[in-house]
């Protein structure tokens, strides 16, 4: 792969090096990062959308001159290969996420630019594999400040049915002895967000395009398989109208629900807040 | 043994057959609608669950019996109804107010089926005060099986990781009885159902049948029509949630204006009154001053010495602190640039620290509420709650490097409670 040929060439350069140095340079690469309530919604939805396999996306945002990094919005990937514990990013999903970002800085008008990435762990510790921190290690190759984040979800405590969800924020540094690396705790902070941004918005319901993407790829490589005889075509493209129905029953249709009450709690909050407005003016008119 | 399954959708079977809760489930996005409204208040956070109750039959059969049925529930939470903020249908002393509670429903009220909290840094039981309220909930909204859902927000000391543990409580059973809360999702998405090769057959019957009858399934493209039609359902699904969310991003804007000039004229008021007080400050002081000479003192423009101000108690002037304050909070991190021991955190003195050196003291309403503060100390100590609050002291992480390079905390449960025990890496990694 791409990154990993480039990463090793990158290693050996560092491991001639005096490491220590290294060391106290990823410590004081990034200092915490506040991650955006609305870019938390979306990855929460993200990981909960299914407990089979984990789910991974990339983070928007900047780093600030205290080396905080603000994490605004995050884009959901597809994952192309599937397998456990194999949440590696192409060059060409990083590109096309910088592309993204540089969409992003346009609408906003705020310097954004890929910033982390995050994964979920369903029915796994939120903490990261040797596989997770191996691959941040390569990504903080080409960017000191690259940040990963874990969530971990669908955990339940049999005895006292208590269920939890946890995240984590973490880089790679190498370790003293050998070639392994090792991880580093980033303090995360969830920042109040009131308002639930446009770019968030977007990507919240990119996921059922994504899906439906992914499932399209798959039938379409499926069914130009010239040798399958009628009842085996019958059979996948059931199997593909299953796959769909399972889609829209499970994320479509709760996205489309949570995107109504939403629209129906802003009208509210909306008449709220214009009553409080009057009222304000009226107490500053008579101060 | 036969298990038939079947569901109705009703609140009362009315057959008399034993009833238990079985399972209940909530949406993953309602989950994360939860977790936003409670990430963007420095305080507790509460609202109601509303959905539906479905009762299930299961019919079994066996040789020994005919057969006998068994009703169970199935609590469904669809969405839920935040509250703007605490004490806004009950009162300090646990009252709950009618009016308030109808004014914050609405026509909603006919789908509560319970009630939700999210506490920081306390135990997962449930408060005196919450339970007081939960009885009033249950007579008000006559609803004899209400049910509560706790949501605990815990972190480690540095806050580099966060647990947000819940448990759904069915308080009018005995002993408070818990249920297992499931977020329905998508499930297994492999795509391993399809199938890359036929059966082998040379039967030229089978060939001949499956080739005439099976062409009706396929249009003159050799598509599957069943695949058009499903594609066509989904891309009016999809272009419905385009829809709606342009509307919610609309909505989005328009709130967070007007929000902005709430906050403005707030600030312009507050900003107003501290003028004015300084302003009567400065006129009692100059006429509690005696006047001097005329040739010693320069001319004051600003003197008005007819004007009698009567001396009272001072208007403090109170900044009040925006509910949705533009300039985000300042969070400590655990960090400091310049020491070579940075990643060498000191033990929490409380989960939910802060990590700052000298955390200061939190301020709690006595039942278990975190108050309107970035520094979240572990209350813990709920009204009539004598348990230690100790257990959430230290939040623990799994161990993957040498203690040497990394603060180990330990999450606020005993380690038997994780279901896996360990943190190994699965296999593969």
């Amino acid at each position: 792969m791409f990154l990993l040929k480039f990463s090793t060439v990158i290693n050996k350069q560092i491991r001639e090096k005096n490491t220590s140095c290294l060391i106290v340079l990823y410590i004081m690469a990034v200092s915490a990062v506040h991650l955006e309530s609305d870019a938390f919604l979306v990855c929460m939805n993200h990981a909960l959308s299914t407990e089979k396999e984990e789910v991974m996306g990339l983070c928007i945002g900047e780093v600030d001159t205290n080396r905080i990094v603000h994490i605004h919005s995050v884009i959901i990937l597809r994952r192309s290969d599937k397998r456990k514990d194999r949440v590696e990013i192409s060059p060409e999903q990083l590109s096309a996420a910088s592309t993204e970002a540089e969409r992003l800085a346009e609408m906003t008008g705020r310097p954004m630019r890929v910033v982390g990435w995050y994964h979920s762990h369903p029915h796994i510790t939120v903490w990261p594999s040797h596989v997770d921190v191996r691959t941040q290690a390569m990504y903080q190759m080409m960017d000191q400040g690259f940040v990963g984040l874990i969530f971990s979800c669908f955990i339940e405590d049999k005895n006292t049915k208590t269920g939890r969800v946890l995240y984590t924020c973490f880089q790679s540094v190498q370790a003293q002895k050998g070639s392994e690396y090792e991880r580093i705790e980033i303090p995360i902070h969830v920042i109040p967000h009131e308002a639930i941004g446009k770019v968030c918005l977007e990507s919240a319901v990119e996921l059922p395009r994504i899906l439906c993407q992914e499932e399209q790829d798959t039938y379409r490589r499926i069914h130009s398989l010239s040798h399958l005889d009628p009842i085996t075509k019958i059979h996948n493209g059931s199997v593909f109208t299953k796959n769909l129905c399972s889609q829209m029953s499970a994320i479509s249709g709760p996205l489309l629900q949570w995107l109504e009450d939403r629209l129906e709690l802003n009208k509210h909050s909306i008449i709220k807040l214009q009553e409080e407005k009057e009222r304000l003016t009226q107490e500053l008119a008579s101060l | 043994m036969e298990r038939l399954v079947y569901s109705v959708c009703a609140k009362d079977c009315g057959l008399g057959a034993y009833v238990s809760i079985m399972a209940a489930s909530i949406s993953g996005y309602t989950f994360s609608s939860v977790c936003y409204h409670s990430a963007n208040t420095n305080s507790d956070h509460e609202g109601f669950l509303l959905g539906e109750v479905r009762q299930e039959e299961t019919l079994s059969i066996s040789d020994s019996h005919i057969g006998s049925s068994e009703f169970v529930s199935v609590i469904e939470v669809h969405n839920h109804e935040p509250c703007a903020q605490l004490f806004s249908f009950y009162d300090y002393a646990g009252n709950v107010n009618e009016e308030n509670l109808n004014r914050i429903l609405k026509d909603r009220r006919k789908n509560v089926i319970g009630w939700y909290r999210f506490r920081r840094n306390t135990q997962q039981q449930m408060s005196f005060r919450e339970q007081v309220i939960h009885k009033q909930l249950t007579n008000i909204l006559g609803i004899p099986d209400l049910v509560f859902l706790l949501f605990s927000f815990i972190s480690t000391a540095n806050s580099s990781t966060h647990a947000l543990e819940y448990v759904l409580f069915r308080p009018n059973r005995n002993y408070n009885q818990r249920i297992s809360l499931s977020i329905p999702n998508l499930g297994n998405t492999s795509q391993q159902e399809y199938k890359v090769s036929s059966v082998p057959n040379t039967s030229k019957n089978y060939a001949g049948v499956i080739k005439e009858h099976g062409n009706e399934f396929f249009d003159k493209d050799g598509v599957m029509k069943d695949i058009r039609a499903i594609f066509q359902v989904y891309s009016a699904l999809q272009q419905r949630v385009q829809a709606v969310c342009c509307e919610v991003d609309q909505s989005e804007r328009v709130r967070e204006k007007i929000q902005e000039e709430v906050n403005k004229l707030k600030e312009e008021i507050a900003l107003r009154k501290r003028n004015r007080a300084e302003e009567e400050r400065r006129l009692q002081e100059a006429a509690a001053v005696p006047l001097p000479d005329n040739s010693a003192l320069p001319d004051s423009s600003q003197s008005s010495p007819t004007q009698v101000v009567l001396s009272g108690p001072s208007v403090e002037p109170s900044v009040e602190r925006p509910v949705n304050s533009s300039s985000p909070p300042i969070y400590s991190t655990t960090l400091p640039p310049d020491s070579p021991s940075a990643i060498l955190l000191p033990r929490p003195q409380a989960v939910g620290s802060p990590g700052h050196p000298s955390p200061s003291l939190g301020l709690g309403n006595g039942d278990g509420s975190s108050s309107d503060s970035l520094n979240r100390q572990a209350t813990g100590q709920e009204d009539g709650d004598d348990e230690d609050s100790s257990e959430y002291e230290n939040l623990v992480s799994e161990q993957l490097q040498p203690p040497s390079l990394t603060e180990t905390v330990t999450l606020g449960r005993p380690a038997t409670l994780w279901p896996d025990g360990d943190a190994h890496s699965p296999p593969g990694s």
